[in-house]
């Protein structure tokens, strides 16, 4: 029997996840502050890997705190490495106190997961459901899928398509804004362009795409003047909270300050389509799949080929000859294969290009690495590909990575050209100082120069002058 | 490999018998540690809420055991569909409330049907276990490549090591033997784990049977008070993560098999060489697939039994073998009450070093 083999984007997220450093980075009073409310720490703890998450568990019920020795008394001999390295992200997100022999939970965090697992409690933190409403209809599951989706793919779409000089949508001033400052995009020349950052972002998954993005959106909340734990939370109880369900600003704001903060927070994720509002003046939101899939690894969007039919897993065919079938007619979809496929025929609900040394050529100088082409080309494999062991040709897939390295057969760095020493002694000894620094790129004692790095620079004529000016 | 990323698949299988509850939640001096069904109740809702958190895609279902039927609680599948009705409010999380709220009224409404007469019947641990491996097997089952995704427009696609945890307070059944083998083959064709905690009474041996030849920990609950901590620590991670973080399991195993005559445990058996069905005295046909034996075989297994109940048996007792055709034993442990044709092997895996089975024919 066939096994079903899930590749890329399982690869991908094998790794801890994205929003975990920008937390590690953060002070214990910031994070502490995060950790009183429940559905932050049921979010955070979502996005742990799942050994961390058993240390956390096993700490979770227990009044005292306990030898770290007992607690490794479980671990086996293999994976002492593995449970070392969970404890110390555990103990740089303050979810551990710091306490070399005991090993005891934040009490912060304590008193909040238990309250998240047992429910209860007064912080309201998983937001306030909204009295039924007589006077609309509610907005169904599919209608909120739709927005989420007319959304996300505009801001892409538009990314897209800057470079070609097509035009498309432009999506609001705050999420151009955002894209530039993410470095996603840049205006070298007055008009938006994408970089190259951005089209290797193009190529993540969605769900990595949001991450990016609203992790770009913590980074400028502080120079916005808005309380990172008030974003976070918002975002967190976002994440926790139901599809299809409507629920109400009241009740949640706390001071006036995070009474503004949330107010802004509700436009821009109304701008990125992780929630939907019937009016931008309305006091009742609508979560929608971007956000309330964001701690979780599945496709925060049922379909990524659109409203039409179409299979719904995957939608290309790659054959040996390099051709490539997409069967797609979502304008998107077209355009971000564009990037690395040469498109010569175009149908009602199929594309067909091939990939072409050129066409790779031109992927490769925007910055898309032949990993990434080959990753996306997997993770979009139609359902007939998945039979394929393995998925790709491995023609196509070894001759795309020789295209990339055609392209890094020179190197060039930046230097100095050494030459002209006195005698065979004074070159070994100035090489050899060169050499203690590490900044020998090449050398030819028979010519008896030799080529060192622009940081060495300063250190080796520094070197030399005094040698000289010893001998004088 | 890619557990990271996918959710597991829990189903729990709660041993509901009333008798035994209301044994368990007495005091001193009867009950060192005294533990009422809705003392249960709560640790167990934390810690399915505790399963739950761990991934969004997580799934579980819950079993319930009761006299003389088995139901089932609870199922993440179908919870979606009625999830927007229940009521949810700022403070917990919604789809632990629907957990919650369900298991309990369901398990108030079926002991409270329950009328003065039924209590008394064992409970149908087999039959809520056959039916959390229906529902392993429907949930595994990989989903063809045409099929549409659900209307909620999630996949459920295949969740990797399915596992099946039984909470159990009542003793063996003999009667069950047979149906709590096949249940084994059939979790182990599965590849399903079974976990076992005995909260009340005495070890059982099938279901420490189980635990050992499906690759689950079996935990007999000694601190009773510390129900929430054992749970957690022990069923609670996935078999991934027992690579890293060991579950305890049992040194020893009681691997004893009921006959099908009587339906009693028993230390020798006699086992018919064509259908390996096991018996307690020497017969002259198979009452299970009426296998003739010759008479003379017969007087000298019969003339050896008391020689057998001693030890000093003439036959050197293989231990350790695995039924060839049978159903697959993992770990070469193995009597197979359900194998077609084994040709004749001495099942024997014995860790009391007391039992030897020999066969007949």
């Amino acid at each position: 029997m066939p096994s079903i083999s899930l590749t890329a984007p399982t690869v991908l997220s094998s790794s801890p996840h994205s929003l975990l450093p920008f937390l590690q980075s953060q002070s214990q009073t910031t994070l502490t502050r995060l950790y009183q409310r429940p559905s932050a720490c049921l979010s955070i703890f979502r996005l742990l890997a799942p050994l961390q998450q058993q240390i956390v568990m096993n700490l979770l019920w227990l009044e005292s705190a306990i030898a770290s020795s007992t607690m490794a008394a479980w671990v086996v001999r293999e994976g002492k490495k593995h449970y070392d390295t969970a404890l110390s992200t555990l103990f740089r997100l303050h979810i551990l106190s710091t306490s070399p022999i005991k090993l005891a939970l934040n009490p912060t965090f304590k008193t909040s997961f238990r309250q998240a697992l047992t429910g209860g409690g007064t912080t309201g933190s998983f937001g306030a459901p909204a009295p039924n409403d007589d006077k609309h209809p509610p907005m169904g599951i599919d209608g909120l899928d739709g927005y989420a989706l007319e959304r996300w793919e505009t801001i892409l779409h538009y990314m897209v398509s800057s470079g070609t000089g097509q035009n498309s949508m432009r999506p609001s001033k705050d999420v151009l804004y955002l894209l530039q400052r993410s470095g996603l995009m840049a205006s070298p020349h007055g008009s938006l362009q994408i970089t190259s950052a951005g089209f290797q972002f193009l190529l993540h998954s969605p769900h990595a795409q949001l991450w990016d993005l609203l992790l770009q959106y913590l980074r400028m909340a502080e120079e916005r003047g808005m309380d990172l734990v008030e974003v976070l939370s918002f975002l967190f109880m976002l994440s926790t909270m139901e599809l299809g369900r409507e629920y109400s600003t009241e009740g949640m704001n706390g001071t006036q300050a995070a009474a503004l903060t949330q107010k802004a927070m509700l436009n821009d994720l109304r701008d990125y389509g992780l929630l939907w509002q019937r009016k931008p003046s309305s006091r009742r939101f609508y979560p929608t799949r971007l956000a309330t899939t964001l701690t979780s690894s599945s496709p925060p969007l049922p379909t990524s080929t659109g409203p039409s039919s179409g299979p719904k897993e995957g939608f290309i065919v790659l054959e040996t000859n390099y051709r490539v079938y997409a069967y797609t007619d979502n304008p998107l979809q077209t355009a971000v294969l564009n990037l690395f496929v040469a498109l010569k025929y175009r149908f009602p609900n199929l594309v067909v290009g091939s990939i072409t040394r050129d066409s790779v050529k031109k992927a490769l100088s925007n910055g898309i690495s032949a990993e990434q082409i080959i990753s996306y080309l997997m993770a979009h494999a139609h359902p007939q590909m998945r039979k394929n062991n393995p998925l790709l040709p491995v023609t196509v897939q070894d001759q795309i990575r020789l295209w990339e390295l055609e392209k890094n057969r020179l190197k060039s760095q930046e230097g100095y050209l050494y030459t002209a020493f006195t005698s065979p002694a004074d070159y070994e000894l100035v090489l050899n100082y060169a050499k203690q620094l590490d900044v020998v790129l090449w050398e030819n004692a028979a010519k008896r120069c030799f080529f060192g790095s622009l940081d060495g620079h300063a250190n080796i004529k520094g070197f030399i002058e005094r040698r000289t000016g010893g001998n004088a | 490999m890619d557990d990271d990323s996918k959710g597991s698949h829990l189903s729990v299988v709660l041993d509901l018998s009333p008798t035994h509850w209301e044994l368990s939640s007495r005091d001193a001096p009867e009950n060192t540690y005294p533990l009422t069904l809705a003392t249960f109740l709560s640790q167990l809702l934390a810690f399915l809420n505790s399963h739950i958190a761990c991934r969004h895609e997580n799934t579980l279902a819950v079993f319930g055991a009761f006299p003389g039927k088995s139901i089932m609680l609870y199922s993440s599948s179908n919870a979606v569909l009625d999830s927007l009705s229940t009521d949810v409010n700022a403070n917990s999380y919604p789809p632990f409330n629907i957990v919650d709220s369900t298991v309990v009224q369901r398990i108030m409404t079926e002991l409270d049907s329950l009328e003065e007469h039924q209590e008394e019947a064992p409970t149908a641990l087999v039959g809520a276990l056959v039916k959390a491996l229906c529902y392993v097997n429907r949930i595994t089952l990989p989903t063809s490549s045409n099929s549409k995704t659900q209307s909620n427009g999630f996949h459920p696609g295949v969740l990797p090591d399915p596992r099946i945890l039984i909470l159990s307070v009542s003793p063996d059944l003999s009667t069950s033997y047979i149906p709590i083998m096949n249940a084994i083959f059939s979790a182990q064709k599965l590849k399903a784990t079974i976990d076992v905690c005995q909260i009340y009474g005495p070890n059982t041996v099938f279901l420490q049977q189980a635990a050992h030849l499906t690759g689950g920990s079996y935990i007999f609950l000694e601190r009773r008070d510390a129900l929430l901590q054992y749970l957690i620590m022990s069923f609670l991670p996935p078999p991934s993560i027992r690579k890293t973080l060991s579950v305890p399991t049992q040194e020893q195993v009681d691997f004893r098999a009921a006959c099908f005559c009587h339906k009693k445990i028993i230390d020798i058996g006699f086992v018919c060489s064509v259908c390996l069905s096991i018996f307690c005295q020497p017969l002259p046909v198979c009452t299970t697939c009426r296998t003739k034996f010759p008479m003379k075989t017969l007087q000298r297994l019969n003339a050896a039994r008391p020689l057998l109940a001693t030890g000093n048996s003439t036959r050197p007792s293989q231990s350790r073998m695995s039924t060839a055709g049978g159903p697959v034993t993992n770990n070469g442990v193995g009597g197979a009450p359900a194998a077609p044709h084994g040709g004749g092997q001495i099942a024997n895996g014995n860790t009391n070093g007391a039992r030897c089975v020999f066969h007949l024919g």
